[in-house]
């Protein structure tokens, strides 16, 4: 009797809606190599793949039924690892990486689309990881656009101070700029730190 | 003669136009080559949506999107007992002619690549 008034609390309150993660942020900020840290550290496989040329992820990718269980709290939620958001796209920056010229503009179409895909999952997503290059400016538009946007929609968030194992990562740059937001420097290729990011995850999210 | 064309928009001009307006109207001048100052902001939404429509507008050779660069100004309460951050200007254009030089939170040096020439704008 109990547990189904329990449920039928938590229905009321939403908290038996399901979870889903989406990880945002610039191209190459490294939001798929955190997934695939998130993925091998809690179900042992990766999730997709990841590449030093820009927009290497221009669809969706979902990985459902992941299970953090971080100090004896478990979180259960699907990751959603979305395209790069940039207000921009030249498929000429594609070929210093040695695209040929047909490949760089493919790429640049594909990528347009993924970015629109990034935008759509907005309504859908129930928390976000943005993941931000701590080498790199933090206050890009895309970054604002995307916190202006959770703030907007009430959508909770914690901001991910990426790539802290390169020495000039200046992630004390992320948490000034953005001081009312939670901040986790990590280095997600190295795994670095990410038990802070578990912990804030289950604080924010649960 | 290259040249470019900037556009100033009072926030009065924009009050009255939906969200789909205000953004079909700042990408088809920027998709022109026009650089477009607004007084004000947009919203979260209209930002997204913004960069949404530039997505579907982007044709590899011509257009490669927008550089969109902002200047707050502070806003104080009704009672003067707080005070925050707000757009004041908003400055769009295309992203193959716009760089920007300096940026700080009240100062924006930029330059317009137009052609061989180059336009300065401070």
């Amino acid at each position: 009797m109990q547990s189904i008034f329990r449920r039928f609390l938590n229905r009321l309150l939403g908290k038996d809606k399901k979870l889903k993660i989406g990880l945002y942020g610039h191209p190459n900020s490294g939001k798929t190599t955190l997934a695939n840290t998130m993925t091998n550290d809690w179900l042992g496989k990766p999730l997709g793949l990841t590449s030093e040329i820009p927009h290497e992820t221009r669809k969706v990718y979902k990985q459902e039924r992941v299970s953090i269980n971080h100090n004896g709290v478990e979180l259960d939620f699907d990751i959603i690892d979305t395209p790069g958001i940039a207000t921009k796209i030249d498929y000429k920056n594609f070929l210093k990486y040695g695209l040929s010229e047909v490949e760089a503009k493919e790429r640049a179409k594909e990528a347009t689309k993924g970015i629109i895909e990034a935008i759509k999952w907005l309504d859908d997503v129930t928390g976000v990881l943005l993941v931000i290059d701590a080498t790199k400016d933090p206050l890009t538009q895309a970054n604002i656009t995307i916190i202006g946007n959770l703030e907007a929609r009430k959508i909770p968030f914690v901001i991910v101070a990426n790539k802290i194992d390169i020495p000039e990562a200046t992630p004390e740059r992320i948490t000034s700029v953005f001081p009312q937001h939670t901040v986790v420097p990590i280095s997600a290729l190295h795994g670095e730190n990410t038990g802070n990011l578990y912990d804030a995850m289950v604080k924010r999210f649960k | 003669m290259n040249s470019l064309k900037m556009d100033f928009l009072s926030s009065d001009a924009l009050i009255s136009r939906s969200s789909m307006e205000k953004v079909s109207m700042i990408v088809e001048r920027v998709k022109n080559g026009d650089l477009v100052v607004i007084e004000g902001g947009l919203s979260p939404e209209e930002e997204a949506e913004l960069i949404e429509t530039t997505m579907r507008e982007i044709d590899i050779e011509n257009f490669v999107g927008i550089d969109i660069y902002t200047l707050e100004k502070d806003k104080v309460s009704l009672f003067g007992l707080s005070k925050k951050k707000i757009v004041g200007l908003t400055i769009i254009g295309p992203a193959n002619i716009m760089k920007t030089v300096k940026k700080k939170s009240n100062f924006i040096s930029m330059i317009a690549n137009i052609g061989d020439t180059g336009a300065s704008m401070r």
